[in-house]
Protein backbone atom coordinates (compact mmCIF):
# COMPACT_ATOMS: atom_id res chain seq x y z
CA UNK A 1 0.00 0.00 0.00
CA UNK A 2 2.57 2.31 0.70
CA UNK A 3 4.59 1.42 -2.63
CA UNK A 4 1.19 2.22 -4.26
CA UNK A 5 1.02 5.49 -2.70
CA UNK A 6 4.59 6.82 -2.91
CA UNK A 7 4.78 5.50 -6.50
CA UNK A 8 1.77 7.15 -7.77
CA UNK A 9 -1.75 5.90 -8.64
CA UNK A 10 -1.12 6.55 -12.37
CA UNK A 11 2.13 4.84 -12.27
CA UNK A 12 -0.28 1.68 -10.63
CA UNK A 13 -3.09 1.33 -13.19
CA UNK A 14 0.13 1.39 -15.31
CA UNK A 15 1.38 -1.50 -13.29
CA UNK A 16 -1.85 -3.35 -13.19
CA UNK A 17 -2.40 -2.63 -17.07
CA UNK A 18 1.38 -3.95 -17.98
CA UNK A 19 -0.11 -7.37 -15.94
CA UNK A 20 -3.56 -7.32 -18.02
CA UNK A 21 -1.45 -7.06 -21.06
CA UNK A 22 0.68 -9.99 -20.02
CA UNK A 23 -2.20 -11.93 -18.87
CA UNK A 24 -3.79 -11.75 -22.71
CA UNK A 25 -0.42 -12.38 -23.74
CA UNK A 26 0.55 -15.49 -21.90
CA UNK A 27 -2.29 -17.86 -22.32
CA UNK A 28 -1.10 -18.19 -25.90
CA UNK A 29 2.27 -18.78 -25.10
CA UNK A 30 1.68 -20.58 -22.20
CA UNK A 31 -0.83 -23.46 -24.62
CA UNK A 32 2.42 -23.47 -27.07
CA UNK A 33 4.88 -24.55 -24.16
CA UNK A 34 1.96 -27.06 -23.38
CA UNK A 35 1.99 -28.33 -26.74
CA UNK A 36 6.08 -28.99 -26.79
CA UNK A 37 6.00 -30.28 -23.38
CA UNK A 38 3.91 -33.08 -24.75
CA UNK A 39 5.55 -33.27 -27.80
CA UNK A 40 8.15 -33.51 -25.85
CA UNK A 41 6.49 -36.75 -23.57
CA UNK A 42 5.21 -38.49 -26.91
CA UNK A 43 8.92 -38.66 -28.13
CA UNK A 44 10.19 -39.73 -24.64
CA UNK A 45 7.78 -42.25 -24.93
CA UNK A 46 9.01 -43.68 -28.30
CA UNK A 47 12.35 -43.45 -27.47
CA UNK A 48 11.74 -45.91 -24.88
CA UNK A 49 9.84 -48.27 -26.97
CA UNK A 50 12.52 -48.32 -29.66
CA UNK A 51 15.35 -49.27 -27.28
CA UNK A 52 12.85 -51.76 -25.74
CA UNK A 53 11.97 -53.04 -29.41
CA UNK A 54 16.17 -52.62 -30.17
CA UNK A 55 16.57 -54.66 -26.79
CA UNK A 56 14.57 -57.59 -27.18
CA UNK A 57 15.19 -57.99 -31.06
CA UNK A 58 19.37 -58.46 -29.06
CA UNK A 59 17.63 -60.91 -26.91
CA UNK A 60 15.88 -62.98 -29.57
CA UNK A 61 19.10 -62.97 -31.63
CA UNK A 62 20.86 -64.40 -28.90
CA UNK A 63 17.68 -67.28 -28.34
CA UNK A 64 17.49 -67.67 -32.05
CA UNK A 65 21.06 -68.84 -32.57
CA UNK A 66 20.45 -71.43 -29.60
CA UNK A 67 17.75 -72.92 -31.01
CA UNK A 68 19.12 -73.22 -34.57
CA UNK A 69 21.89 -75.34 -32.03
CA UNK A 70 18.57 -76.73 -29.98
CA UNK A 71 20.69 -75.51 -27.05
CA UNK A 72 17.65 -72.90 -25.81
CA UNK A 73 17.16 -74.00 -22.59
CA UNK A 74 20.64 -73.28 -21.20
CA UNK A 75 20.11 -69.91 -23.06
CA UNK A 76 17.26 -69.52 -21.28
CA UNK A 77 18.70 -70.33 -18.06
CA UNK A 78 21.55 -67.98 -18.51
CA UNK A 79 19.11 -65.89 -18.95
CA UNK A 80 16.41 -65.63 -16.05
CA UNK A 81 17.92 -63.14 -13.91
CA UNK A 82 17.57 -60.26 -16.74
CA UNK A 83 14.12 -60.51 -17.54
CA UNK A 84 10.77 -60.85 -16.38
CA UNK A 85 9.30 -62.57 -19.79
CA UNK A 86 11.45 -64.98 -20.48
CA UNK A 87 8.84 -67.53 -21.85
CA UNK A 88 7.21 -65.17 -24.22
CA UNK A 89 10.74 -64.33 -25.38
CA UNK A 90 11.94 -68.10 -26.11
CA UNK A 91 8.22 -68.68 -27.76
CA UNK A 92 8.85 -66.00 -30.05
CA UNK A 93 12.54 -67.57 -30.65
CA UNK A 94 10.53 -70.63 -31.44
CA UNK A 95 7.93 -68.84 -33.55
CA UNK A 96 10.68 -67.18 -35.79
CA UNK A 97 12.60 -70.72 -36.29
CA UNK A 98 10.17 -71.88 -37.18
CA UNK A 99 8.69 -69.86 -39.86
CA UNK A 100 12.41 -70.05 -40.92
CA UNK A 101 12.37 -73.43 -41.77
CA UNK A 102 9.20 -73.73 -43.44
CA UNK A 103 10.47 -70.83 -45.94
CA UNK A 104 13.23 -72.92 -46.27
CA UNK A 105 11.39 -75.88 -47.35
CA UNK A 106 9.58 -73.63 -50.25
CA UNK A 107 12.96 -72.60 -51.33
CA UNK A 108 14.62 -76.03 -51.56
CA UNK A 109 12.33 -78.52 -51.63
CA UNK A 110 9.83 -77.49 -54.57
CA UNK A 111 6.99 -78.82 -52.76
CA UNK A 112 4.75 -76.86 -51.38
CA UNK A 113 1.88 -78.70 -49.28
CA UNK A 114 -1.08 -76.95 -47.66
CA UNK A 115 -3.87 -79.52 -45.81
CA UNK A 116 -7.05 -77.96 -46.82
CA UNK A 117 -9.42 -77.00 -43.90
CA UNK A 118 -11.81 -80.64 -43.79
CA UNK A 119 -8.61 -82.13 -44.32
CA UNK A 120 -10.19 -84.24 -46.92
CA UNK A 121 -7.79 -82.66 -49.70
CA UNK A 122 -4.07 -81.25 -50.03
CA UNK A 123 -3.05 -78.56 -52.29
CA UNK A 124 0.01 -79.03 -53.48
CA UNK A 125 2.78 -76.18 -55.24
CA UNK A 126 5.46 -77.38 -57.36
CA UNK A 127 8.08 -74.73 -58.25
CA UNK A 128 9.97 -74.94 -61.11
CA UNK A 129 13.91 -73.26 -61.38
CA UNK A 130 16.80 -73.37 -64.06
CA UNK A 131 20.14 -72.17 -63.47
CA UNK A 132 19.32 -70.10 -60.50
CA UNK A 133 16.01 -68.39 -61.82
CA UNK A 134 12.70 -69.54 -60.02
CA UNK A 135 10.09 -70.03 -62.78
CA UNK A 136 6.73 -70.83 -63.47
CA UNK A 137 5.11 -72.02 -59.98
CA UNK A 138 2.62 -75.31 -60.53
CA UNK A 139 -0.54 -75.97 -58.28
CA UNK A 140 -2.80 -79.31 -57.86
CA UNK A 141 -5.36 -80.30 -55.75
CA UNK A 142 -5.26 -83.90 -54.86
CA UNK A 143 -8.43 -85.59 -53.43
CA UNK A 144 -7.38 -87.65 -50.63
CA UNK A 145 -10.45 -89.71 -50.27
CA UNK A 146 -11.15 -93.71 -51.11
CA UNK A 147 -9.54 -92.65 -54.59
CA UNK A 148 -6.68 -90.26 -54.52
CA UNK A 149 -7.51 -87.98 -57.53
CA UNK A 150 -6.45 -84.55 -58.70
CA UNK A 151 -9.21 -82.49 -58.55
CA UNK A 152 -7.96 -79.08 -59.54
CA UNK A 153 -4.63 -78.18 -61.39
CA UNK A 154 -2.97 -75.41 -63.69
CA UNK A 155 -0.85 -77.79 -65.04
CA UNK A 156 -0.52 -77.09 -69.45
CA UNK A 157 -2.12 -79.67 -71.26
CA UNK A 158 0.66 -81.10 -73.11
CA UNK A 159 2.16 -82.62 -70.02
CA UNK A 160 0.40 -86.29 -69.50
CA UNK A 161 -0.68 -85.54 -66.13
CA UNK A 162 -3.12 -88.56 -65.86
CA UNK A 163 -0.26 -91.10 -67.96
CA UNK A 164 2.21 -89.74 -65.31
CA UNK A 165 -0.50 -90.71 -62.65
CA UNK A 166 -0.84 -94.16 -63.61
CA UNK A 167 2.78 -94.63 -64.31
CA UNK A 168 3.98 -94.10 -60.63
CA UNK A 169 0.91 -95.18 -58.81
CA UNK A 170 -0.18 -92.52 -57.89
CA UNK A 171 -2.74 -94.35 -55.39
CA UNK A 172 0.03 -96.25 -53.46
CA UNK A 173 2.83 -93.27 -53.71
CA UNK A 174 1.59 -89.70 -54.00
CA UNK A 175 5.40 -88.71 -53.63
CA UNK A 176 6.46 -90.63 -56.25
CA UNK A 177 3.94 -88.92 -58.33
CA UNK A 178 5.15 -85.89 -57.61
CA UNK A 179 8.97 -86.56 -58.20
CA UNK A 180 7.94 -88.04 -61.85
CA UNK A 181 5.93 -84.87 -62.43
CA UNK A 182 8.52 -82.13 -60.74
CA UNK A 183 10.64 -83.99 -62.95
CA UNK A 184 8.68 -83.07 -66.09
CA UNK A 185 7.58 -79.70 -65.20
CA UNK A 186 11.42 -78.63 -64.37
CA UNK A 187 12.44 -80.32 -67.90
CA UNK A 188 9.89 -78.53 -69.43
CA UNK A 189 10.67 -75.08 -67.83
CA UNK A 190 14.46 -75.67 -68.04
CA UNK A 191 13.98 -76.26 -72.16
CA UNK A 192 11.57 -73.02 -72.10
CA UNK A 193 14.07 -71.05 -70.45
CA UNK A 194 16.81 -72.06 -73.00
CA UNK A 195 14.78 -71.17 -75.84
CA UNK A 196 14.00 -67.88 -74.18
CA UNK A 197 17.52 -66.72 -73.91
CA UNK A 198 18.37 -67.79 -77.25
CA UNK A 199 15.83 -65.24 -78.26
CA UNK A 200 17.13 -62.61 -76.27
CA UNK A 201 20.94 -63.65 -76.53
CA UNK A 202 21.27 -64.17 -80.37
CA UNK A 203 19.56 -62.01 -82.58
CA UNK A 204 21.66 -63.20 -85.68
CA UNK A 205 20.19 -66.89 -84.48
CA UNK A 206 16.51 -67.32 -86.14
CA UNK A 207 14.33 -70.02 -84.60
CA UNK A 208 12.58 -71.68 -87.20
CA UNK A 209 10.71 -73.42 -85.62
CA UNK A 210 9.36 -74.48 -81.70
CA UNK A 211 6.43 -76.49 -80.16
CA UNK A 212 4.60 -75.58 -76.90
CA UNK A 213 6.61 -78.98 -74.79
CA UNK A 214 9.63 -77.80 -76.19
CA UNK A 215 10.87 -80.50 -77.59
CA UNK A 216 11.65 -79.35 -80.66
CA UNK A 217 13.72 -76.60 -81.89
CA UNK A 218 14.82 -75.99 -85.13
CA UNK A 219 17.73 -73.04 -85.62
CA UNK A 220 19.31 -71.28 -88.42
CA UNK A 221 22.33 -69.62 -88.10
CA UNK A 222 25.50 -68.46 -89.88
CA UNK A 223 28.55 -70.07 -89.91
CA UNK A 224 31.57 -67.83 -90.57
CA UNK A 225 33.36 -70.03 -93.09
CA UNK A 226 31.77 -68.83 -95.91
CA UNK A 227 28.90 -67.15 -94.17
CA UNK A 228 26.61 -70.39 -94.79
CA UNK A 229 23.53 -70.75 -93.27
CA UNK A 230 23.48 -73.75 -91.39
CA UNK A 231 20.05 -75.44 -90.12
CA UNK A 232 20.33 -77.32 -87.12
CA UNK A 233 17.35 -79.32 -85.21
CA UNK A 234 17.58 -80.28 -81.48
CA UNK A 235 15.04 -83.43 -80.42
CA UNK A 236 14.44 -83.28 -77.10
CA UNK A 237 12.61 -87.16 -77.16
CA UNK A 238 13.29 -87.61 -73.31
CA UNK A 239 11.31 -85.20 -71.77
CA UNK A 240 12.60 -85.45 -68.24
CA UNK A 241 15.85 -83.75 -69.64
CA UNK A 242 16.59 -80.24 -70.89
CA UNK A 243 19.67 -81.50 -73.21
CA UNK A 244 18.84 -82.85 -76.68
CA UNK A 245 18.80 -86.37 -77.50
CA UNK A 246 19.71 -86.02 -81.29
CA UNK A 247 21.67 -83.04 -83.23
CA UNK A 248 21.24 -82.63 -86.71
CA UNK A 249 23.00 -79.87 -88.52
CA UNK A 250 21.66 -79.23 -92.31
CA UNK A 251 23.71 -77.20 -94.77
CA UNK A 252 23.98 -76.21 -98.83
CA UNK A 253 27.38 -76.95 -98.71
CA UNK A 254 27.35 -81.09 -97.53
CA UNK A 255 30.99 -81.57 -96.65
CA UNK A 256 30.28 -78.90 -93.87
CA UNK A 257 27.88 -80.95 -90.89
CA UNK A 258 30.50 -84.35 -91.86
CA UNK A 259 33.92 -81.74 -90.86
CA UNK A 260 35.38 -83.10 -88.14
CA UNK A 261 34.83 -79.37 -86.86
CA UNK A 262 31.01 -79.53 -87.11
CA UNK A 263 30.71 -82.68 -85.56
CA UNK A 264 32.75 -81.89 -82.20
CA UNK A 265 30.18 -78.78 -82.79
CA UNK A 266 27.30 -81.34 -82.58
CA UNK A 267 28.53 -82.89 -79.24
CA UNK A 268 29.05 -79.88 -77.72
CA UNK A 269 25.31 -79.00 -78.38
CA UNK A 270 24.29 -82.39 -77.32
CA UNK A 271 26.20 -82.04 -73.53
CA UNK A 272 25.71 -78.38 -73.30
CA UNK A 273 22.28 -76.32 -72.96
CA UNK A 274 21.68 -74.87 -76.22
CA UNK A 275 22.29 -71.24 -74.86
CA UNK A 276 25.75 -71.78 -73.56
CA UNK A 277 26.99 -73.73 -76.70
CA UNK A 278 26.00 -71.07 -78.70
CA UNK A 279 27.75 -68.55 -76.79
CA UNK A 280 30.41 -70.93 -76.94
CA UNK A 281 30.27 -71.15 -81.12
CA UNK A 282 29.71 -67.50 -81.23
CA UNK A 283 32.96 -66.51 -78.88
CA UNK A 284 35.62 -69.02 -80.88
CA UNK A 285 34.70 -67.36 -84.32
CA UNK A 286 32.61 -70.88 -85.37
CA UNK A 287 29.09 -68.95 -86.16
CA UNK A 288 28.21 -65.01 -86.56
CA UNK B 1 6.90 -12.83 -18.72
CA UNK B 2 7.37 -12.90 -22.04
CA UNK B 3 10.81 -13.53 -21.74
CA UNK B 4 10.59 -16.54 -19.49
CA UNK B 5 8.24 -17.83 -22.05
CA UNK B 6 10.71 -17.66 -25.08
CA UNK B 7 13.59 -18.79 -22.99
CA UNK B 8 10.75 -21.85 -22.34
CA UNK B 9 9.92 -22.82 -25.83
CA UNK B 10 13.61 -22.12 -26.94
CA UNK B 11 14.17 -24.63 -24.35
CA UNK B 12 11.73 -27.16 -25.32
CA UNK B 13 12.48 -26.83 -28.86
CA UNK B 14 16.08 -27.58 -28.63
CA UNK B 15 14.95 -30.56 -26.23
CA UNK B 16 12.89 -31.73 -29.16
CA UNK B 17 15.50 -31.26 -31.95
CA UNK B 18 17.43 -33.48 -29.89
CA UNK B 19 14.98 -36.31 -29.22
CA UNK B 20 14.21 -36.42 -32.89
CA UNK B 21 18.10 -36.65 -33.76
CA UNK B 22 17.95 -39.77 -30.86
CA UNK B 23 15.08 -41.17 -32.69
CA UNK B 24 16.50 -41.39 -35.82
CA UNK B 25 20.04 -42.58 -34.82
CA UNK B 26 17.89 -45.54 -32.70
CA UNK B 27 15.47 -46.34 -35.85
CA UNK B 28 18.81 -46.23 -38.08
CA UNK B 29 20.32 -49.03 -35.22
CA UNK B 30 17.08 -51.01 -35.06
CA UNK B 31 17.09 -51.69 -39.36
CA UNK B 32 20.72 -52.61 -39.10
CA UNK B 33 20.42 -55.53 -36.43
CA UNK B 34 17.17 -56.11 -38.54
CA UNK B 35 19.61 -56.47 -41.78
CA UNK B 36 21.77 -59.12 -39.37
CA UNK B 37 19.08 -61.89 -38.92
CA UNK B 38 16.47 -60.87 -40.27
CA UNK B 39 13.01 -61.66 -37.68
CA UNK B 40 8.92 -60.60 -39.32
CA UNK B 41 6.95 -59.24 -36.81
CA UNK B 42 3.26 -59.90 -37.89
CA UNK B 43 -0.28 -61.14 -36.43
CA UNK B 44 0.55 -62.80 -33.29
CA UNK B 45 4.79 -61.80 -33.07
CA UNK B 46 3.71 -58.09 -33.68
CA UNK B 47 0.96 -58.67 -30.55
CA UNK B 48 4.20 -60.73 -27.88
CA UNK B 49 6.75 -57.57 -29.26
CA UNK B 50 4.13 -55.03 -28.57
CA UNK B 51 3.95 -56.51 -25.10
CA UNK B 52 7.53 -57.18 -24.45
CA UNK B 53 8.21 -53.63 -25.29
CA UNK B 54 5.81 -52.25 -22.21
CA UNK B 55 2.45 -52.09 -24.55
CA UNK B 56 0.43 -54.19 -22.64
CA UNK B 57 -2.81 -52.77 -23.93
CA UNK B 58 -4.71 -54.16 -21.55
CA UNK B 59 -4.07 -58.14 -22.42
CA UNK B 60 -2.59 -60.30 -19.99
CA UNK B 61 0.52 -62.32 -20.40
CA UNK B 62 -1.61 -65.65 -20.72
CA UNK B 63 -3.44 -64.47 -23.19
CA UNK B 64 -0.65 -63.00 -25.44
CA UNK B 65 1.49 -66.81 -24.97
CA UNK B 66 -1.67 -69.20 -25.64
CA UNK B 67 -2.46 -67.13 -28.93
CA UNK B 68 1.11 -67.34 -29.89
CA UNK B 69 1.58 -70.72 -28.83
CA UNK B 70 -1.74 -71.99 -31.12
CA UNK B 71 -0.17 -70.70 -33.89
CA UNK B 72 3.20 -72.13 -33.40
CA UNK B 73 1.64 -75.70 -32.97
CA UNK B 74 -0.23 -75.16 -36.08
CA UNK B 75 3.25 -74.11 -37.96
CA UNK B 76 5.15 -77.00 -36.38
CA UNK B 77 2.63 -79.02 -37.49
CA UNK B 78 2.85 -77.66 -41.30
CA UNK B 79 6.40 -78.20 -40.64
CA UNK B 80 6.47 -81.61 -39.83
CA UNK B 81 4.29 -82.37 -43.32
CA UNK B 82 6.55 -80.30 -45.23
CA UNK B 83 9.23 -82.47 -43.88
CA UNK B 84 8.08 -85.97 -44.95
CA UNK B 85 6.80 -84.67 -48.38
CA UNK B 86 10.30 -82.67 -49.28
CA UNK B 87 11.92 -85.95 -47.66
CA UNK B 88 14.62 -83.80 -45.87
CA UNK B 89 15.04 -82.71 -42.66
CA UNK B 90 16.35 -78.83 -41.81
CA UNK B 91 17.91 -77.85 -38.75
CA UNK B 92 18.27 -73.93 -39.33
CA UNK B 93 17.81 -71.58 -41.64
CA UNK B 94 19.21 -68.32 -40.95
CA UNK B 95 18.33 -64.97 -42.75
CA UNK B 96 20.60 -61.46 -43.07
CA UNK B 97 18.86 -58.98 -44.98
CA UNK B 98 21.88 -57.25 -47.61
CA UNK B 99 19.91 -54.74 -49.24
CA UNK B 100 16.12 -53.55 -49.08
CA UNK B 101 14.20 -51.04 -51.42
CA UNK B 102 11.00 -50.94 -52.86
CA UNK B 103 11.67 -52.52 -55.98
CA UNK B 104 14.39 -55.05 -54.51
CA UNK B 105 15.13 -56.96 -51.93
CA UNK B 106 18.56 -59.28 -51.48
CA UNK B 107 18.91 -61.69 -48.41
CA UNK B 108 21.45 -64.03 -48.07
CA UNK B 109 20.36 -66.84 -46.07
CA UNK B 110 22.33 -69.96 -44.52
CA UNK B 111 20.60 -73.22 -44.17
CA UNK B 112 21.65 -76.42 -42.29
CA UNK B 113 19.37 -79.92 -42.35
CA UNK B 114 20.12 -83.79 -43.36
CA UNK B 115 18.84 -85.88 -45.73
CA UNK B 116 18.86 -89.59 -44.94
CA UNK B 117 21.39 -89.34 -42.36
CA UNK B 118 23.60 -86.95 -45.10
CA UNK B 119 24.48 -83.59 -43.43
CA UNK B 120 24.25 -80.55 -45.51
CA UNK B 121 25.12 -76.86 -45.82
CA UNK B 122 23.98 -74.71 -48.52
CA UNK B 123 24.57 -70.97 -48.39
CA UNK B 124 23.36 -68.48 -51.04
CA UNK B 125 22.19 -65.22 -51.82
CA UNK B 126 18.57 -64.78 -52.68
CA UNK B 127 17.26 -61.59 -54.69
CA UNK B 128 13.99 -60.91 -55.26
CA UNK B 129 12.32 -57.84 -57.92
CA UNK B 130 9.66 -56.36 -58.78
CA UNK B 131 8.86 -56.53 -62.20
CA UNK B 132 5.82 -55.16 -63.29
CA UNK B 133 3.13 -57.13 -62.05
CA UNK B 134 5.03 -59.82 -60.77
CA UNK B 135 8.62 -61.11 -59.11
CA UNK B 136 11.30 -62.24 -60.16
CA UNK B 137 13.33 -64.61 -57.56
CA UNK B 138 16.69 -65.61 -58.30
CA UNK B 139 19.55 -67.36 -56.31
CA UNK B 140 22.64 -66.45 -56.89
CA UNK B 141 26.13 -67.21 -55.33
CA UNK B 142 25.42 -70.66 -54.49
CA UNK B 143 27.43 -72.78 -51.82
CA UNK B 144 27.09 -76.16 -50.83
CA UNK B 145 29.03 -77.72 -47.81
CA UNK B 146 28.89 -82.07 -47.34
CA UNK B 147 30.83 -84.77 -47.22
CA UNK B 148 31.75 -86.10 -50.72
CA UNK B 149 34.08 -88.90 -49.86
CA UNK B 150 31.77 -91.58 -50.22
CA UNK B 151 30.02 -90.91 -53.50
CA UNK B 152 32.71 -89.68 -55.87
CA UNK B 153 29.74 -89.86 -58.84
CA UNK B 154 28.01 -86.82 -57.00
CA UNK B 155 30.65 -84.82 -55.81
CA UNK B 156 30.91 -83.92 -60.04
CA UNK B 157 27.20 -83.22 -59.96
CA UNK B 158 27.33 -80.75 -57.03
CA UNK B 159 30.06 -78.75 -58.58
CA UNK B 160 28.02 -78.62 -61.95
CA UNK B 161 24.97 -77.58 -59.96
CA UNK B 162 26.86 -74.91 -57.54
CA UNK B 163 28.50 -73.02 -60.79
CA UNK B 164 25.00 -72.97 -62.26
CA UNK B 165 23.19 -71.97 -58.71
CA UNK B 166 21.02 -74.91 -59.57
CA UNK B 167 19.59 -75.07 -55.84
CA UNK B 168 16.32 -76.90 -56.70
CA UNK B 169 18.20 -79.55 -58.88
CA UNK B 170 20.83 -79.88 -56.69
CA UNK B 171 18.27 -81.11 -53.96
CA UNK B 172 15.85 -83.28 -55.83
CA UNK B 173 19.37 -85.11 -57.89
CA UNK B 174 20.19 -85.28 -53.59
CA UNK B 175 16.94 -87.22 -52.55
CA UNK B 176 16.88 -88.99 -55.63
CA UNK B 177 20.27 -90.42 -55.16
CA UNK B 178 20.54 -91.04 -51.57
CA UNK B 179 16.94 -92.99 -52.12
CA UNK B 180 18.92 -95.14 -54.90
CA UNK B 181 22.34 -95.38 -52.61
CA UNK B 182 20.17 -96.84 -49.07
CA UNK B 183 18.22 -99.64 -51.82
CA UNK B 184 21.37 -100.68 -52.54
CA UNK B 185 22.61 -100.81 -49.33
CA UNK B 186 19.16 -102.71 -47.65
CA UNK B 187 19.87 -105.41 -50.79
CA UNK B 188 23.47 -106.09 -49.78
CA UNK B 189 22.09 -106.27 -46.20
CA UNK B 190 19.25 -108.94 -47.40
CA UNK B 191 21.65 -111.24 -49.35
CA UNK B 192 24.71 -111.12 -46.58
CA UNK B 193 22.01 -112.20 -43.86
CA UNK B 194 20.44 -114.85 -46.17
CA UNK B 195 23.87 -116.34 -47.97
CA UNK B 196 26.15 -115.26 -44.96
CA UNK B 197 29.28 -117.74 -46.03
CA UNK B 198 28.69 -117.04 -49.85
CA UNK B 199 28.10 -112.77 -49.58
CA UNK B 200 30.60 -110.95 -47.79
CA UNK B 201 30.47 -106.60 -48.01
CA UNK B 202 34.03 -105.80 -48.02
CA UNK B 203 33.72 -102.34 -48.27
CA UNK B 204 31.07 -102.22 -45.77
CA UNK B 205 26.72 -102.18 -46.87
CA UNK B 206 27.46 -98.17 -47.92
CA UNK B 207 30.35 -99.24 -50.32
CA UNK B 208 29.44 -100.21 -54.29
CA UNK B 209 31.00 -103.80 -54.27
CA UNK B 210 29.42 -107.21 -52.82
CA UNK B 211 31.91 -110.08 -53.02
CA UNK B 212 30.59 -113.42 -53.71
CA UNK B 213 32.71 -116.74 -52.52
CA UNK B 214 32.38 -120.10 -52.10
CA UNK B 215 33.52 -121.57 -48.54
CA UNK B 216 35.74 -124.13 -50.02
CA UNK B 217 36.74 -122.50 -52.88
CA UNK B 218 39.11 -119.63 -51.81
CA UNK B 219 40.18 -118.51 -55.17
CA UNK B 220 37.04 -118.13 -56.97
CA UNK B 221 35.46 -114.71 -56.27
CA UNK B 222 33.05 -112.62 -58.36
CA UNK B 223 32.14 -109.16 -57.48
CA UNK B 224 28.49 -107.38 -57.85
CA UNK B 225 29.30 -104.13 -58.65
CA UNK B 226 26.73 -101.72 -58.17
CA UNK B 227 26.87 -98.02 -59.25
CA UNK B 228 24.90 -95.48 -58.41
CA UNK B 229 25.64 -92.83 -61.30
CA UNK B 230 24.89 -89.40 -61.42
CA UNK B 231 24.80 -87.11 -64.82
CA UNK B 232 26.17 -83.74 -64.90
CA UNK B 233 22.48 -83.05 -65.23
CA UNK B 234 21.04 -84.51 -62.72
CA UNK B 235 20.05 -88.04 -64.05
CA UNK B 236 20.61 -90.81 -61.40
CA UNK B 237 21.00 -93.86 -63.05
CA UNK B 238 22.21 -97.41 -61.68
CA UNK B 239 24.36 -99.55 -63.33
CA UNK B 240 25.17 -103.36 -62.07
CA UNK B 241 28.12 -104.81 -63.38
CA UNK B 242 29.72 -108.97 -62.48
CA UNK B 243 33.25 -109.63 -62.48
CA UNK B 244 35.01 -112.24 -61.91
CA UNK B 245 38.51 -112.73 -59.88
CA UNK B 246 39.97 -116.57 -61.02
CA UNK B 247 43.50 -117.66 -60.44
CA UNK B 248 45.51 -118.20 -63.56
CA UNK B 249 46.29 -121.12 -62.57
CA UNK B 250 43.17 -122.11 -62.60
CA UNK B 251 42.28 -120.28 -66.14
CA UNK B 252 45.19 -122.12 -67.51
CA UNK B 253 43.54 -125.66 -66.43
CA UNK B 254 40.04 -125.38 -67.31
CA UNK B 255 39.93 -122.57 -69.92
CA UNK B 256 36.29 -122.26 -69.95
CA UNK B 257 34.22 -119.84 -72.31
CA UNK B 258 31.61 -119.55 -70.00
CA UNK B 259 34.04 -117.65 -67.60
CA UNK B 260 34.60 -115.04 -70.36
CA UNK B 261 31.06 -114.46 -71.11
CA UNK B 262 30.10 -114.18 -67.25
CA UNK B 263 29.76 -110.39 -67.59
CA UNK B 264 27.41 -110.54 -70.58
CA UNK B 265 25.22 -112.76 -69.59
CA UNK B 266 24.83 -111.22 -66.04
CA UNK B 267 23.56 -108.32 -68.12
CA UNK B 268 21.30 -111.05 -69.62
CA UNK B 269 20.20 -111.78 -66.54
CA UNK B 270 19.64 -108.05 -65.36
CA UNK B 271 17.22 -107.37 -67.98
CA UNK B 272 15.51 -110.67 -67.99
CA UNK B 273 15.00 -110.93 -64.05
CA UNK B 274 15.76 -107.83 -62.86
CA UNK B 275 18.49 -106.86 -60.43
CA UNK B 276 17.55 -108.65 -57.11
CA UNK B 277 16.17 -112.65 -59.12
CA UNK B 278 19.71 -111.87 -61.07
CA UNK B 279 21.74 -111.42 -57.80
CA UNK B 280 19.95 -114.02 -56.09
CA UNK B 281 20.22 -116.87 -59.33
CA UNK B 282 24.29 -115.96 -59.34
CA UNK B 283 24.89 -116.84 -55.79
CA UNK B 284 22.80 -119.84 -56.25
CA UNK B 285 25.54 -121.01 -59.30
CA UNK B 286 28.06 -120.10 -56.80
CA UNK B 287 26.45 -122.33 -53.77
CA UNK B 288 25.67 -125.39 -56.02
CA UNK B 289 29.05 -126.12 -57.31
CA UNK B 290 29.47 -126.96 -53.62
CA UNK B 291 26.72 -129.98 -54.58
CA UNK B 292 28.92 -131.05 -57.10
Amino acid sequence: MDTVLSKGVFSHFGLLEVQARNRLIRPQQSSRVKELKAEVAALKIKREQLKAEIQTHKTLQKLRLSVDKQSIDKEVEEMEEEFADTELLKLMAKHSHIKDLIYAHHLLGGYNIIKTNNDKAVCVSLATAYEGFYLDTYNLEIDLRSVLRISHHNIPPFIPLNSLAEQSNIQTDVKAFLELLSLHLNAYAGRKQQLKLVKEQFKSVEVMESNTLCTLLVLMFTASTKRTPVLCTLDYSDHTKSLPTRVLFECEDSDLPNSPEWKEHCSLLMETPVHKALMILRNVGDII
Amino acid sequence: MNKENSEDVKVLEAQIERLREELVELERQKQNNYKDMTFSFTGEMQNALSFVCGQTQGRRKEVVMSQLEEEVNKMEEGLRRQTQMNGINLDSCITKTLQRSENKCIQQLCISGHCSEQEFQVEFQLSEEKQGDSSVRTVSDLNIVMDTTDHQSFKNFMSGAKENNDLLLFFRTLRTYLERCNDRCRTFQHFQKKYPSVVSLPGGCRSEVMSLSHPQLPGLVMFIHWLVDVSKEGKVTSKMDLLTKIPERALQLFPSQALSGTTEAFQSLLRILGPEAAVESVIGAISLSEDT
